[in-house]
């Protein structure tokens, strides 16, 4: 789609048409862009909003299979003291809204009652009542967040998740930047067998040093039922995070580091006022996603804080939760809330991503 | 000197280049030295052990009674074919992420690039919303969507036109369905570092190709691909390891019980199902051999095509 905007606006470019008709391609050119991006916005967006009606629908509408698929409840009709289900029954004057208060077994007939009209009283009418449709109307309910929300120790959890997430996002990104300005910028002998021993440390699987990292923590260190398991291991840096600056590092040129070097610059200076500020899109990708980590990890979590309810992390006590109380609004309803933090992280510190912006907006 | 490399200034007993050298790299060695000392401290130990484990028939329930048994669980490994199925299936897997995660973040981060995308500040958000969604969550989204009468790839879009429903969540089609889906709300990260990538690119490198001549599609192919190769060459090791169970760059809280990858869930499956620890080490060590030997093969190819400004620093392993 896009490919195709860039050929016809070269062709334009080349055939030396009007101004009109080159901001009728620019207008064209636009659209698609943004008509593209939308649709594909509706597949990315369709998970949140299933997870936004489920958790807004009452646990019977769950069972009724009939029912729509946004939160809705059946309607009923009180008519002497007992309410009745609202159907739509087809009539000679069109598909009436009635209460159905008795019917026959042979599902033949049955007598409803017109809600708009109840001292008519009890209508007869002839026909399979059982395949008349229920009547339905929008209904959200927000009692699955608000009792979870005290239920799964929502603000103590959160209270936890972030401590444990600043303190771990701060030391992970100082030792990360500081090994991989290491890497990038030094010539060290045998350098490049360090690097490739950081990067087999990444194809290690987690599982599998289990047992020994789980009996070294609890055992020797005695870590069980502290936050010192989820926070020690990224403090002196993260295998990938570090990967990911060097491969940024590497691929800002080293001119400026040179002529800084020569002004008697030192090696914290240039990486600090000369490599950082041209990194900041990379170091942002790297907080933003380290804290994601913290926010979901469930394996650590579940290991070292099963001991101390008052210290659990979100996503730990929320799987506490629901193993124990199922039920899939519930569930969608927790999720939503466990992505309230991040979600709002997002949206602050995108921010770092608009650099762009604000550079050819000074050169204009 | 015995630490010069270079012999014709050997005699001379401190030549000033050759302290130099030595000044940067032991101020190199400085900067390693927090993960250098992570590394031997948290890391190193338990590697070894699951390495040792692995020559064991260490089983979790009677860990005393463990004795050496050689090679016995590698030469296991050779002759079980569900251990080969998995690597297959893994390597299955690689092939089919690094399409849709790496292209897929790709082509989305250059359209939020273009100066056409309206709204980008609300839109970089929800593009990478479905990616922090919890585990638990999303499995039980992916049932609502397929459940054979209520579903809502059924009830939206199958039915409005006129297609054959989607038969029940576990069979092969919506399987295949599922692998799509996970595929597609997986992409944020991918995204976020190919866009982070972009953004780093120095405008007026781009703006004096625009004045020479250059159109949109060969700026983005002859400039921002090999500015960005750097990032589209971590996305495809980071897509090989966790294909393969190694570290993942997305974690939506799976328990230990539950993995994408096909080899990783093999493991998984004989440690914490039947915890079988030094099986399951020496499957891992396996693997761990097919991933580094892949691996290798990436850093010898990322010299041809992994750009970086400075010319010493071509990918050397």
């Amino acid at each position: 789609m896009k490919k195709f905007n860039w050929k016809s606006l070269s062709l334009f470019k080349n055939s030396g048409a009007s101004a009109l008709t080159f901001r009728a391609w620019e207008f064209t050119g636009t659209a698609m862009v943004n008509l593209f991006i939308f649709t594909l916005l509706a597949a990315y967006l369709s998970p949140l909003v299933y997870m936004v009606a489920t958790s807004l629908k009452e646990k019977q509408q769950l069972r009724d299979s009939s029912a729509p698929l946004y939160p809705a409840r059946q309607v009923e009709f009180e008519y002497e003291g007992k309410s009745y289900p609202v159907l739509e029954v087809p009539t000679e004057a069109g598909i009436q809204h009635w209460a159905i208060i008795t019917h026959t077994r042979t599902r033949t007939s049955a007598k409803f009652i017109d809600p708009a009209n109840p001292e008519a009283g009890p209508i007869a009418w002839q026909g399979n009542w059982r395949e008349l449709k229920t009547v339905y109307t929008p209904y959200a309910t927000f009692d699955n967040f608000i009792h979870l929300w005290t239920a799964a120790k929502f603000p103590l959890t959160i209270k936890n998740t972030l401590i444990i997430a600043v303190i771990s996002e701060i030391g992970v990104l100082l030792a990360s930047i500081a090994v991989a300005y290491g890497f990038s910028r030094f010539r060290i002998p045998g350098g490049k067998w360090l690097f490739l021993l950081l990067i087999a440390t990444i194809l290690i699987p987690e599982s599998i040093t289990l047992v020994p990292t789980y009996f070294f923590y609890v055992r020797v260190l005695e870590w069980n039922g502290t936050w010192y398991p989820l926070i020690a291991p990224h403090l002196f840096g993260n295998a990938i995070y570090i990967f990911l600056l060097r491969q940024n590092f590497k691929s800002i040129p080293k001119d400026l580091d040179e002529a800084a070097m020569l002004d008697g610059a030192g090696p914290l200076r240039i990486l600090f006022s000369i490599i950082l500020p041209q990194a900041i899109p990379a170091v942002a990708t790297v907080a933003l996603l380290h804290f994601f980590y913290t926010w979901n990890e469930l394996r650590q979590a579940s290991l070292y804080l099963g001991i101390v309810p008052n210290l659990r992390t979100v996503s730990f006590n929320v799987q506490t939760y629901q193993t124990l109380t199922f039920t899939p609004e519930t569930l969608q309803a927790s999720a939503l809330l466990v992505m309230v933090v991040p979600v709002l992280v997002l949206f602050v510190f995108q921010r770092f991503f608009m650099q762009d912006m604000v550079v050819t907006g000074m050169e204009k | 000197m015995a630490f010069s490399k270079n012999p014709t200034l050997s005699h001379r007993p401190a030549n000033p280049q050759d302290l130099l050298r030595r000044r940067e790299a032991l101020i190199g060695l400085l900067f390693l030295s927090p993960w250098m000392l992570g590394f031997v401290l948290l890391k190193l130990a338990p590697i070894l052990a699951s390495l040792a484990f692995s020559f064991t028939d260490f089983y979790m329930l009677t860990p005393e009674a463990t004795q050496f048994v050689g090679l016995q669980n590698y030469l296991r490994a050779l002759g079980d074919i569900n251990a080969g199925a998995s690597l297959g299936g893994s390597l299955g897997y690689f092939l089919f992420t690094v399409p849709v995660q790496l292209l897929a973040a790709l082509a989305l981060a250059a359209v939020f690039s273009s100066d056409r995308l309206r709204g980008k500040v609300a839109l970089r958000p929800l593009f990478f919303m479905p990616s922090i969604i919890p585990a638990a969550a999303i499995l039980f989204i992916y049932l609502g969507f397929v459940e054979p009468r209520t579903g809502w790839l059924n009830r939206l879009i199958m039915e409005p036109l006129g297609l054959p429903p989607v038969p029940g969540p576990f069979t092969g089609m919506s399987f295949t369905i599922l692998l799509g889906l996970m595929a597609m709300w997986s992409i944020g990260p991918g995204f976020l570092i190919m866009y982070g990538a972009m953004q780093s690119i120095p405008r007026e490198i781009i703006e004096a190709a625009r004045v020479d001549g250059a159109g949109p599609f060969s700026r983005f192919v002859f400039i921002s691909l090999p500015m960005i190769s750097p990032a589209i060459f971590f996305a495809l090791v980071i897509n090989l390891t966790s294909a393969f169970g190694g570290t993942v760059l997305l974690d939506r809280g799976y328990l230990f019980s539950f993995s994408l990858s096909p080899m990783e869930g093999y493991i998984n499956t004989m440690m914490f199902n039947r915890f079988e620890l030094g099986y399951a080490a020496a499957l891992a060590w396996i693997m761990f051999a097919v991933t580094i030997t892949i691996t290798l093969f990436l850093f010898r190819s990322a010299r041809r095509w992994v750009y970086f400004p400075n010319e010493d620093d071509r990918e050397e392993i």
